[in-house]
């Protein structure tokens, strides 16, 4: 009996710590589409209505219509993005793979300081990199942005493709070795195919940070044009003193879909490179 | 023979693969460090840039004001404040999840699933997702604290009152953050061997005990990781900062990030935000310089 209600009691709670924490990480979400589909009249309403009285579309409509400077930056974030990602993914996998398979002072030095690397704050760089960039025609770039982006994120990536690299056996490496293959091959054509996996988790780490990048658009970019996503909602759509709420809400539904997606879609291979760079790298 | 000049080879092939990565490191990170470090020290305002004029030595000047004017101990004090309390609630909240989760519970898959939504969230569209959570005239949360407090406090503001404000945007990161917290400790509960918590339970242990005695030894590489990780992003923190509370109200929310952005992009004092970020840079590599060796020396024991 007494084991029995310990038991039940013990169930009680772990179903209301899961409720009380889903429901803090969820609802949030919940609002912000709830709010995004208000007009702004009802957003404005005291108290709050839980769900949207009229459905209304209107605060996308006046996004795809009156406030499409929008797109401009996501679609400059999309670009900058995809380039970073593809720029980091090909970084770390030759990085990866020399600090994974060479184990001579070089590597052990270089994976060393690409660690120390994340310590270092964005703001601590663009100090100075505002001036170098001008220097060398890189300021207000996509180039310069990709460049100083990718830079930062190279470290950890690198250190993540190290851990898919350390898993392929050294066996089938020394066999094409033994059957005449030369370094690159070996390299390109035999142990890249086998981490696959590891460039997609890689890939999809860069593209989702460098979607969220806000500094080093924010001081190296200046013409309106080319501003990527957070620093253009923050600029463009925050100045201003009466905030539209409903469409702020609506942008931050279609800033957020596209990692919604990206993420559920490729779920199994994030969370296993995730881990694998926390936990065992 | 063979094997020698393989050995060489194989030395020369790994320096070679490593130089993109360097350059790009030494370009866009080592020697912006450095030469803001420099900077610390210098009058390097922007009309240095504009002219192309080298910073001057100024006697420690940037340093001092900073001190002087008390911007750098507020913001300092508000930076560790921030990184413990989101550490030590994202530790406890994303363990009690994962512990959960790592249960016989209904569902577990679906909400290790889902529980993820946060975290792919961009921090600047979480800040304005909290923004309007916390909207002192309309918010959700104002409705809620008025609802509950029978109507007694009707003016709820906490991103407007220096002394909530720190802890709203600690909610905010708090909801970003622990979804990875989470999935970082339920990967390492697969490695807690599930026959010592067996013979343990046949023993007589009781939930407590099993969890400090088996099941947090166990997992402590994974802990070590994570939290290492967490401090340097929290301590890290901008644009969560920038967007929800620009660091107001009256300086309540003015980190190093923000205390050093500011001084170099919007009063385009260079010299004096390299001064800030350069005491930031060096008290993030003392707290994780001795985050590291506490728990080496709890790892022995």
């Amino acid at each position: 009996m007494n084991i029995k209600t310990g038991r039940i009691l013990s169930l009680i709670l772990r179903y209301m710590i899961l409720a009380v924490i889903i429901l803090f990480l969820l609802f949030p979400i919940y609002w912000m589409l709830a709010t995004s589909f208000k007009t702004n009249m009802e957003a404005y309403q005291y108290p709050p209505t839980f769900y949207p009285d009229e459905p209304s579309v209107s605060a996308y409509i006046s996004l795809f219509t009156q406030n499409n400077q929008f797109f401009v930056y996501y679609v400059n974030n999309f670009i900058v993005s995809g380039i970073t990602a593809i720029v980091c993914t090909l970084a770390a996998v030759i990085t990866g793979y020399a600090i994974a398979r060479f184990n001579i002072r070089w590597t052990v030095i270089v994976a060393s300081l690409l660690v120390f690397t994340q310590m270092f704050p964005i703001v601590s760089r663009m100090i100075s990199l505002y001036g170098l960039m001008s220097d060398i025609g890189l300021i207000n770039t996509r180039t310069g942005l990709v460049l100083a982006i990718s830079a930062a994120q190279i470290p950890f990536c690198a250190t993540l493709m190290s851990s898919f690299f350390r898993n392929v056996p050294k066996e089938i490496e020394e066999a094409a070795y033994v059957d005449g293959a030369g370094r690159n091959r070996i390299l390109f054509s035999v142990i890249t195919p086998l981490v696959k996996p590891g460039m997609l988790a890689v890939g999809i780490y860069a593209f989702l940070q460098t979607w969220d990048d806000y500094l080093h658009a924010a001081t190296l970019i200046q013409s309106d044009n080319l501003r990527t996503l957070s620093i253009g909602i923050s600029l463009r759509y925050l100045g201003e003193l009466s905030y539209d709420w409903s469409l702020i809400n609506a942008i931050s539904v279609i800033g957020t879909v596209p990692m919604v997606l990206v993420f559920f879609f490729f779920q199994k291979y994030m969370i296993k490179g995730l881990v694998a760079g926390a936990v065992k790298g | 023979m063979r094997s020698l000049s393989k050995k060489k080879g194989d030395m020369y092939y790994a320096v070679m693969l490593t130089i993109p990565a360097l350059v790009l490191a030494l370009l866009f990170i080592f020697i912006p460090i450095v030469d803001s470090v420099i900077k610390s020290f210098q009058e390097y305002k922007v009309r240095n840039i504009i002219a192309g004029l080298p910073g001057e030595w100024n006697d420690f000047e940037n340093y001092k004001n900073i001190f002087i004017s008390g911007s750098l101990p507020t913001a300092i004090a508000n930076t560790f404040t921030f990184v413990v309390i989101v550490i030590l609630c994202q530790f406890i909240l994303g363990m009690a999840l994962a512990l959960v989760l790592n249960s016989n519970v209904r569902f577990a898959r679906f909400f290790r699933s889902i529980m993820m939504t946060p975290w792919v969230v961009p921090t600047v569209i979480s800040a304005l997702i909290w923004m309007w959570l916390f909207q002192p005239q309309y918010g959700l949360v104002k409705y809620f604290v008025q609802l509950f407090s029978g109507g007694e406090v009707t003016d709820f503001a906490m991103l407007n009152n220096p002394d909530t404000a720190l802890m709203g945007v600690s909610i905010a990161a708090l909801w970003k953050q622990i979804p990875l917290m989470t999935l970082l400790l339920l990967a390492g509960l697969q490695n807690v061997p599930q026959d010592i918590l067996e013979a343990a339970t046949i023993d007589g242990a009781g939930s407590l005990r099993k969890f400090f005695s088996i099941t947090l030894p166990y997992l402590s590489p994974v802990v070590k990781v994570s939290i290492s990780m967490s401090i340097i992003e929290n301590f890290k923190q901008f644009p969560l900062f920038w967007t929800m509370t620009g660091g107001g109200p009256d300086g309540a929310t003015t980190n190093l990030a923000i205390l050093s952005y500011r001084e170099a992009f919007v009063s385009m004092n260079m010299g004096s935000g390299a001064a800030v970020t350069t005491i930031w840079m060096a008290l993030m590599i003392i707290t994780i310089g001795v985050y590291n060796k506490l728990f080496r020396t709890q790892d022995m024991s």
